[in-house]
């Protein structure tokens, strides 16, 4: 068991760091105009770090209580919630942008596949509510759970549809997507553990896990916007003159069987 | 004593856990996996158009109930439909290393290998979609071969279609012109 210094200390430190880094992401996102590309994830990481000033404001002030502190907590989660969607609208349609088949045809399977897990979301948030506390917080961490369940679904979905196609995804996309998925999913175990042990040594372990996944994700995206896209090669290497002939003679072969 | 919401709480974890192990694969494979002309090269290579025609023909299929016993006909009509299936997920397969063919043609900067590379990224999404209907059907034909279903022209002439404008593709790159490598992640 961690003493209460270094478990204060690692809580500040899993809670400051990724935001830190959203920092330096959004400057990155700015340099490299990727802001244009992505509007809301760009919207969303300055969210992010602006909710978190008064949030650790409120934290650190001794006269706040914990419920006030709650209350913050969850208005902001809310629309963290509202943005994540968005983002994976976005993901979406930069993924689909280059096909105008897919942009109907991929486009309608997901509405699908949204329309199938809102259901269950909301379905598991009346029939496994979670814990039996009855506190009004325990059932935001239900919501929260519901939602994460829904975003790693359609993005799980989102990554599975382009492999299964044959999609190409741009680094940062497929950065913003894979960050997000592994956000989502590891909320909804965490939410998921939260609302059903409601005691404080409990929700203390569970707080440091949430915030150290925040970590790895925010490492994520840092990652994959960093990552330079493969430079297009000339043909000569990759695609010799001879070979296409023997493509071509190949797939004349197999119009004529 | 484990409650009903504790059980709850570890099945959600469970399916967070499945999840985030396809992500990790997926990411993993996407980093290693690179477009490999050869390899659909082969693909459309293993493909008889004909062989696959002739397995779903309903034709062939009338004759065939016609001149065999109701058993042997099931028995025949299940081997028929398993093989078409495989042909059927092999040409699902192809279609989606088209795709990445055509969609690093469509970066090319020649406007002519460029407009290629949508025709053929098109195409190859339509028939990888249809060849995932074509799968289905055929299953269903596995599992219940007395069942008359009508035959897969749709298929057939898709695929026909993406291997015209694959033709034409490697017609215009043949001229020297570059195509990019996909941007994959």
């Amino acid at each position: 068991m961690l003493s209460p210094n270094w478990h204060r200390a690692l809580s500040l430190f899993l809670l400051i760091s990724p935001h830190v880094l959203l920092g330096v992401l959004a400057v990155i996102l700015y340099k490299r105009r990727l802001y244009r590309e992505f509007p809301c994830f760009f919207a969303y990481v300055l969210y992010e770090i602006v909710k978190f000033i008064p949030l650790f404001a409120l934290y650190s002030v001794q006269g706040v209580t914990g419920k006030e502190y709650a209350y913050a907590y969850c208005v902001t989660l809310l629309i963290s919630i509202v943005l994540r969607f968005g983002v994976i609208d976005e993901i979406s349609r930069n993924l689909f942008r280059e096909s105008r088949f897919l942009k109907v045809a991929a486009r309608r399977s997901l509405q699908c596949v949204t329309g199938l897990l809102l259901g269950v979301g909301a379905l598991l948030t009346v029939y496994a509510p979670g814990g039996n506390s009855a506190t009004w917080y325990a059932g935001i961490f239900v919501v929260n759970r519901g939602a994460a369940m829904v975003q790693s679904g359609l993005l799980l979905a989102l990554l599975l549809f382009s492999r299964f196609l044959g999609l190409s995804w741009r680094r940062p996309a497929f950065g913003i997507a894979l960050g997000l998925a592994v956000l989502t999913s590891l909320d909804l175990a965490m939410f998921a553990l939260r609302a059903a042990f409601t005691s404080e040594a409990a929700a203390d372990f569970v707080d440091l896990l949430i915030t150290g996944t925040y970590l790895v994700c925010v490492s994520i995206w840092m990652g994959y916007s960093l990552a330079p896209e493969p430079e297009p090669i000339a043909s000569p290497a990759v695609l010799p003159h001879d070979e296409v002939e023997t493509w071509n003679r190949e797939l004349q072969q197999l119009l004529k069987r | 004593m484990i409650t009903q919401p504790i059980i709850g709480a570890w099945t959600f974890v469970a399916i967070a856990f499945f999840a985030l192990g396809i992500l990790v694969y997926v990411a993993i494979r996407s980093r290693t996996r690179r477009l490999d002309l050869e390899k659909a090269i082969q693909a459309f290579r293993s493909l008889d158009i004909e062989a696959f025609r002739n397995l779903v023909d309903s034709g062939e299929e009338a004759f065939l109930r016609e001149s065999l016993s109701p058993k042997k006909f099931r028995e025949i009509k299940r081997q028929r439909a398993w093989a078409a299936l495989i042909y059927a997920w092999e040409a699902g397969r192809a279609a989606a290393a088209l795709a990445k063919i055509g969609q690093a043609a469509q970066r090319s900067p020649d406007p002519e290998i460029a407009a290629s590379g949508v025709q053929v990224a098109e195409n190859a999404f339509r028939l990888r979609l249809q060849t995932l209907g074509a799968c289905l059907h055929l299953l269903t034909e596995v599992v219940l071969p007395d069942l008359r279903g009508p035959s897969l022209p749709p298929l057939v002439d898709q695929y026909e279609r993406t291997a015209e404008t694959l033709f034409r593709l490697g017609r215009f790159s043949s001229r020297g012109q570059g195509l990019a490598r996909p941007k994959s992640a």
